[in-house]
């Protein structure tokens, strides 16, 4: 296990680096920052004067060069857009992004595991055709349409919940529900599929021959064995749920790291770019790595 | 056990599906209105917002109320500020909160947009290059310390020499600046100066804390800004709110506002920021466009309001030899082809007014004879065409940026229609903004693009700036030449006669009105949502003062 773990770590390095560059190559590519940090009336004078005390006359490798011996030293440099340290205007959106992650997922935790079991129990049933019919709707609806309706439906209309912004514990909700529809959607359409699959097995038939009630076959029995894969594509979508989140950060008003990433990327603010992919890269990465440990502790034939 | 799980169970599913299917239903329908008839989501939504408004009356307003009861304001803005640095931001939406924390010089009538003195007691002007300013002697920082001349001095020299700096090359030619006691500052200008007051009343000349910067540092001052404005700085959670609190020694009294508390939340999606205002969460709403209107004047409680604002719409004509547009009789064609009315009313809905200047009402050295007006013949523009050679038609390209300005790809559209009328085959090139500020930035703009410009000075001279000969605004962009033009503008610049200066510039506006470098379409409108328990007048610069913004 130790092993593994300082395996994983060590595999982290060349992750980020190549990231690094990735990123780096195609805001560079994408153009120059000065254009849109100056107003309309700025001459190709004062664009020069900006590009160089920014560095941004350099080639390429040498802007790269600079960049990578920083970062490894932890400075991401400074952001153009707000003149601060790119880092740490990143870090003050964790908190937010947290929050909302979380919230998510065990909203569509709380939603897709029951519905996932009740429909695979229930199988070819109405019950189970209204589950699936309804996690295929979660899936197609954009999160920005969602979002939209919940604001007018449940916030303007009904004035139930906050309309946007961030605070409350009311405040979380609809930009959790928005954002974990989805995600509940794909966890129930796989819970339903993994316990179906379970429960055709060979030991499910034995238990139940044993004469072992139905609940606990369900439940103890089936239910742990089909948690991998769940476990597997909660991981994943927690990783999106970090980074991702932009549609609805912005709808809501939520002040996460996936809305200043946006804006960063529109003024081809580097430093934010860089510093915000590379720590979402990295809880990625961590997120991966627990449900690695998590699989082991729910089947301890796994071995690392 | 059994039946508990499953109970709550099937009540998880019968909330979501029923939650699921209500909101699926409804997509449906908005899509097909905005499909069928863009006018007709407008009135729908007004419907729906109208009915459920009715029943929410009470508690809107009561929201409201309780936020006016705790005398906190509270303004809701599309993007938010960027920094608390007020030399390196170049941003309207930044200045619009600074000015509630720091203080200037001279400040602009809220109506007239004229300068006016503000921290300034007394001001001459001794010499064309020199001017002498004293402060008035009851001005402090929210730390205490007084404002004396020395902490005027540190903050122009501050961005006078650090050429890094975004306002640099606006206030480069204040030149030298000297303390000539306590409270009076003598600046020898670059030359003389004549929009030299406009030029201390905007963007970036309100004045910094001299010893607190240098005593904490600037990263310091930064996270917690000082000024000698009528609100102190209390937070500021980025990319959501900025709060800020009254400053009870405020030297023009306790009573300059009524508001205990001020609130700028950044909300960026525009449905959501009128959602806050029909909520009473938020007295004002900005930069509103044209399908929310009815929804904020149908509800009770809210209205929209449109005013002038100093931005306007045109569309830039290369005239490098060789360039079709090179030919005078080919732009004066497009312009008389173009219906500026029809985009003022019907795309814009009413939100722009035509225009034949730059230099709009409000600005010093406007022509007002060039604005609210406008020139379309169609008739003329296909015979100008015929004698430039012309009659089998012609093919032009327009660069437009897409989603920059209100309503920005529909003007393009439109004037690509228009065009067509009368012979000429637009190729319209779409950009986002980034790459289109990189053409227009590199000088590799077509025949036409399209763009929006302001003018935060207020003066002639920033309008102006665009059209002599080697203006690097102009040279490698439009090629315009005209020597009346480059001499009269120049003369201007340092013309200390305010009445002579003014029919300079109105001529060059008569002769560019005939020449076309720009082919100006209309001056912008800004709309706003506004609660009925605030008065409120929006500004021509587009700045919230929060003491402007009165209890009804």
């Amino acid at each position: 296990m130790k092993r593994f773990l300082i395996q994983r770590f060590l595999q982290l390095i060349p992750v980020l680096i190549i990231m690094t560059f990735i990123v780096f190559s195609l805001v560079y590519v994408a153009g120059d920052p000065v254009a849109l940090m100056l107003p309309e009336e700025a001459t190709a004078e004062d664009v020069a004067r900006v590009q160089e005390s920014l560095g941004l006359n350099e080639p390429f490798h040498v802007q790269y060069g600079i960049f990578l011996m920083n970062a490894v030293q932890g400075d991401f440099g400074q952001s153009y857009r707000y003149n601060q340290d790119a880092m740490s205007i990143v870090l003050e959106r964790l908190p937010a992004t947290f929050e909302l992650a979380a919230a998510s997922m065990i909203f569509a935790t709380l939603i897709a595991i029951p519905m996932g079991i009740w429909s695979a129990t229930r199988r070819n049933t109405f019950i189970d055709l209204f589950i699936t019919g309804s996690s295929v709707l979660g899936k197609a609806m954009p999160n920005f349409w969602l979002g939209i309706m919940f604001i007018l439906i449940l916030a303007v209309n009904t004035q139930l919940f906050p309309v946007s912004g961030r605070g409350t514990f009311m405040h979380v909700v609809l930009p959790a529900i928005t954002l974990g529809t989805a995600v509940a959607a794909e966890m129930t359409r796989l819970t339903r599929s993994n316990m179906i699959e379970i429960l055709q097995q060979d030991f499910v038939r034995t238990a139940k021959a044993k004469g072992v009630s139905n609940g606990i076959v369900t439940y103890k029995h089936s239910f742990r064995n089909a948690l991998i894969p769940v476990v597997t594509i909660m991981a994943l979508q927690t990783s999106t749920l970090v980074g991702g989140a932009i549609v609805t950060e912005q709808v809501f008003a939520w002040p996460g790291i996936g809305q200043l990433l946006v804006q960063a990327v529109n003024a081809r603010d580097m430093a934010i770019v860089q510093a915000a992919v590379f720590l979402i890269a990295i809880l990625v990465i961590v997120i991966n790595l627990f449900a690695d440990i998590l699989y082991r502790l729910l089947d301890p034939r796994i071995k690392y | 056990m059994k039946m508990t799980l499953k109970r709550s169970v099937g009540g998880f599913s019968a909330l979501s599906l029923a939650f699921l299917v209500a909101c699926g239903g409804n997509e449906e329908n908005n899509n097909t209105t905005n499909v069928a008839d863009p006018e007709d989501t407008n009135d729908n939504a007004a419907e729906e917002t109208n009915n459920n408004a009715a029943g929410n009356e009470d508690n809107t307003e009561a929201e409201a109320e309780e936020l006016l009861e705790d005398s906190t304001l509270v303004l809701a803005m599309g993007t938010d500020m960027v920094s608390w640095d007020i030399h390196d931001h170049g941003n309207t939406s930044t200045e619009a909160v600074h000015v509630n924390v720091f203080d200037y010089l001279f400040k602009r009538d809220s109506e007239t947009m004229e300068v006016e003195p503000h921290l300034v007691a007394d001001y001459e002007n001794i010499e064309d290059d020199v001017w002498e300013f004293t402060l008035h002697d009851d001005i402090y920082f929210h730390n205490g310390d007084q404002m004396t001349a020395e902490d005027v001095k540190f903050t122009f020299d501050r961005v006078i020499e650090d050429d890094t700096l975004s306002e640099h090359s606006r206030f480069v030619q204040l030149g030298e600046i000297e303390v000539v006691d306590d409270l009076t500052v003598r600046m020898n200008t670059d030359g003389p100066q004549p929009s030299l007051l406009n030029r201390l009343a905007g963007t970036g000349a309100s004045i910094l804390p001299k010893e607190y910067i240098e005593e904490n540092g600037m990263d310091h001052f930064l996270s917690e800004p000082i000024g000698s404005g009528p609100y102190e700085f209390d937070e500021w959670a980025r990319d959501d709110r900025v709060v800020l609190t009254k400053f009870d020694d405020y030297f023009l009294g306790d009573d300059f506002t009524e508001w205990e508390e001020v609130v700028f939340r950044a909300i960026p999606e525009t449905s959501t920021r009128v959602g806050e205002l029909l909520t009473g969460n938020a007295h004002v709403v900005t930069d509103i466009p044209p399908n929310e209107w009815s929804r904020i004047d149908d509800n009770d409680g809210t209205r929209h309001i449109n005013a002038d604002s100093n931005r306007e719409m045109l569309i830039i004509t290369r005239q490098t030899e060789g360039v079709a547009t090179s030919d005078p009789r080919v732009v004066e064609a497009i312009d008389l082809a173009i219906d500026n009315e029809a985009i003022t009313e019907q795309v814009m809905q009413g939100s722009g007014t035509p225009t034949r200047t730059r230099v709009t009402p409000g600005n010093v050295g406007a022509n007002e004879d060039l604005y609210d007006t406008f020139v379309y013949d169609q008739d003329r523009a296909r015979e100008l065409l015929a004698e430039a050679g012309y009659e089998d038609g012609l093919e032009i390209t327009m660069q437009s940026p897409q989603g920059r300005y209100l309503m920005d790809s529909d003007i393009a559209e439109v004037i690509v229609g228009m065009l067509s009328e009368v012979g000429i085959t637009v190729d319209l090139q779409f950009l986002e903004w980034s790459q289109f500020i990189e053409h227009y930035q590199n000088n590799t703009n077509e025949e036409l693009m399209l763009l929006g410009l302001a003018s935060s000075l207020f003066d002639a001279a920033q309008n102006l700036d665009h059209y002599t000969t080697t203006s690097p605004l102009n040279e490698g962009r439009m090629d315009y030449s005209n020597e009346e033009v480059d001499e009269l503008f120049e003369a201007a610049l340092v013309n200390m006669d305010p009445d002579e200066r003014e029919q300079q510039y109105q001529r060059i506006q008569e002769i560019l009105a005939e020449e076309r470098p720009h082919i100006y379409l209309h001056s912008i409108n800004m709309n706003y949502g506004v609660s009925d328990l605030v008065d409120y007048e929006p500004r021509q610069d587009e700045l919230y003062y929060a003491n402007e913004i009165t209890r009804r």
